[in-house]
């Protein structure tokens, strides 16, 4: 029974090295790369809208992958992430906007903890169905109320352009920019935090309760923060889909089919895995597309359009069904067992 | 003050016993001590309550109308290690549970480290000096084995998240800090080959040592160990028992054991007592446990007059 000892440190740099290098690549190509050779079309509708998701899917596995909380009321938290940014645009002008989306991220971070207190005495199932109370008041109050949207007579708001300093990203590659930027640097910090002992933290609450609380995680505390940050990130990510994407701000963006959305990108990504949220939301969101495209163009002539996308509907289910059987695990999964028989390393 | 004794069990990088404590050093010392005192320690002689580590009075547990546990007196004094046997459902871990405050006892108060409680703040167990096992494997399957470890210094802990996201140096301090402690424990039970791997891939005896490691790493002044040995084989039983012995001779913790197998028990503790339904029916050393005709009658089937004798004493 006795085991060598070693391999496992010099094992794990260079793989730590080739991630390294992996991420600054992908950097690389998004930030210089693409915005000269890409298309007004790639960026408005494929782009910002996947960075946008991918963000709420970061958010949204830090408290359902990593801290093992069930939430149905991501785009709750990504509604009052784009309401609170247009409030504070609209009502003290002179901030400016980074500011804006940093309150908003701490707006929603606020209404995500009252919405977590359920968490101290539900889990599973339960906690998810009252999380969904989070989906319908937010909407409704969103809408009954007028404040929140200026008393605009439709609910519909056009979204003030995008600015840093006095530098405007008015353009699709602008805002495409932008949305990079932000995404970056949160899901930077949201990966610094899950190998940090607060991301310990999370799993071993997630794992065992029992046993995280007699060794002195309070328990309590670390659920209510990984409620506080994902509703921030996931705040954060509505302004972006509200300001970046839609150009828009309004409650109906934001439906319970948003919420499900992003849930399923994390669990179709993998969960507990950042790397997972973009898989998962490159998924959602540019495998409709393809398929619709593909559709189109076998069938378009000779099927009516509406036959058409129900029958993508109908694929793209069975292609999540299927691929869940394959790989229960996830995207970033099925990638590091590729990584792994690429590099000839049995498991 | 409960934190700054356990700061005090913990100095920075050393895996050597910083105290030279006699009665942890000495095994024989430990197990002659209580021999002399013999069975009921507790009654006999209150200045050893008062130095024990941990001790039980009068703790009662009922679920309903159900005795779990009735009246159980038991004392642990500093070094040594102390078993406690008895069948299934004896209410063996119930006593562990109470101890960790995951239950409250219906009567009765726990004393840890000079303090008494009558229900113990479970959030609180590690910093009292306070480490446990559980019966049923309790790692985080989603985390390495020296992530695990690690996760034994959480009450030590003193950077915030925001601190440890930024990586300011305090934080990164403490973080290499404690992962040189974790190292060192998972190399002292023979885990370094497995480290980085998720401590949910590996078989079930490993699992239970990382378990015991996690609980170790502490440096706890009282560890509770619920059936270290439940499950395994016979060789990692061995192995096992020999890694309690050299925590407790090394580390100079105060290990209490629960276990089902009486074998186990009888070579490595100093003192064993003995619960059946619920009661204690026996205390001392394993030799005299193994002589005692009420510890044979719980294990071995029970003779018919010793069963008269039992259902007297339930009466009265």
């Amino acid at each position: 029974m006795s085991i060598s000892v070693t391999p496992s440190i010099e094992r794990s740099l260079p793989r730590a090295a080739i991630g390294g290098l992996t991420v600054a690549a992908i950097l690389f190509i998004a930030f210089v790369v693409l915005p000269s050779v890409g298309s007004d079309y790639l960026f408005e509708a494929i782009l910002t809208p996947f960075l946008a998701l991918a963000l709420a899917g970061v958010g949204l596995n830090l408290l359902t992958g990593y801290a093992g909380q069930v939430s149905l009321g991501s785009a709750a938290f990504m509604a009052v992430g784009a309401f609170a940014a247009y409030n504070f645009n609209l009502r003290v002008p002179e901030l400016p906007f980074l500011v804006s989306i940093v309150l908003a991220g701490l707006t929603a971070a606020g209404i995500g903890l009252i919405f977590g207190l359920p968490s101290l005495r539900l889990r599973g199932f339960y906690l998810a169905v009252s999380t969904l109370a989070a989906q319908f008041f937010v909407q409704w109050a969103l809408t009954k109320f007028g404040w929140f949207s200026n008393d605009n007579p439709s609910g519909i708001i056009n979204a003030p352009p995008l600015k840093i300093a006095s530098v405007t990203f008015d353009t699709a590659v602008g805002r495409y920019l932008f949305s990079l930027g932000i995404v970056t640097v949160l899901t930077f910090l949201a990966w610094r935090l899950t190998r940090a002992q607060t991301g310990r933290n999370f799993i071993a609450v997630r794992d065992n309760q029992t046993a995280a609380r007699v060794i002195g995680v309070p328990v309590l505390r670390t659920k209510l923060l990984a409620f506080a940050v994902s509703s921030f990130i996931i705040g954060v990510a509505g302004v972006l889909w509200a300001f970046a994407y839609l150009r828009t701000v309004e409650p109906a963006g934001f439906n319970l089919d948003r919420s499900f959305q992003i849930l399923f990108i994390i669990i179709i990504g993998g969960l507990a895995s950042i790397r997972g949220a973009f898989l998962g939301a490159g998924f959602i969101v540019v495998f409709p597309l393809l398929l619709s495209r593909l559709g189109g163009e076998l069938l378009g002539g000779i099927v009516d359009s509406g036959v058409v996308e129900m029958s993508q509907r109908i694929v793209i289910g069975a292609l999540i069904i299927l691929f869940l059987i394959a790989e229960p695990k996830g995207l970033a999964e099925l990638g590091r067992r590729a990584a792994r028989r690429l590099g000839g390393r049995p498991t | 003050m409960s934190s700054a004794t356990t700061g005090a069990l913990l100095p920075a990088g050393d895996l050597y016993p910083f105290e030279p404590a006699g009665v942890t050093r000495d095994p024989g010392r430990s197990r002659s001590g209580p021999a002399e005192r013999g069975a009921d320690v507790e009654s006999a002689q209150p200045g050893a309550e008062r130095d024990a580590v941990l001790a039980i009075s009068g703790v009662s547990l009922r679920f309903g109308g159900v005795t779990a546990l009735a009246d159980i007196d038991l004392t642990v004094a500093p070094g040594e290690i102390r078993g406690v046997i008895g069948p299934n459902g004896a209410g063996k871990s119930s006593l562990l549970n109470i101890v960790s405050g995951l239950y409250r006892p219906s009567a009765g108060h726990v004393r840890i480290a000079g303090v008494d409680f009558t229900e113990v703040p479970t959030q609180r167990l590690a910093h009292l000096g306070v480490a446990r096992t559980f019966q049923n494997l309790a790692l985080f399957g989603g985390l390495t084995v020296l992530e695990n470890v690690v996760m034994g210094l959480t009450s030590t802990i003193r950077s915030g998240p925001l601190g440890q996201v930024l990586g300011l140096p305090a934080a990164r301090r403490e973080d290499a800090a404690n992962r040189a402690k974790a190292e060192a424990i998972v190399a002292f039970l023979h885990l370094s080959g497995v480290a980085h791997r998720p401590a949910g891939e590996l078989s079930y005896g490993l699992q239970k040592r990382v378990e015991l490691a996690r609980a170790l790493v502490a440096r706890p002044r009282l560890l509770l160990l619920d059936e270290p040995m439940a499950g395994m084989t016979a060789t990692e039983k061995q192995e096992l028992a020999a890694f309690v012995r050299e925590a407790r001779d090394t580390y100079g913790t105060t290990i209490v054991l629960i276990e089902h197998d009486i074998g186990v028990v009888m070579g490595l503790c100093d003192r064993v007592a003995v619960l059946d339904y619920g009661r204690k029916i026996a205390d001392g050393t394993p030799h005299d446990i193994a002589a005692d005709p009420l510890v044979i009658d719980a294990y071995l089937g029970v003779a018919h007059d010793a069963d008269e004798t039992l259902e007297i004493e339930e009466a009265v």
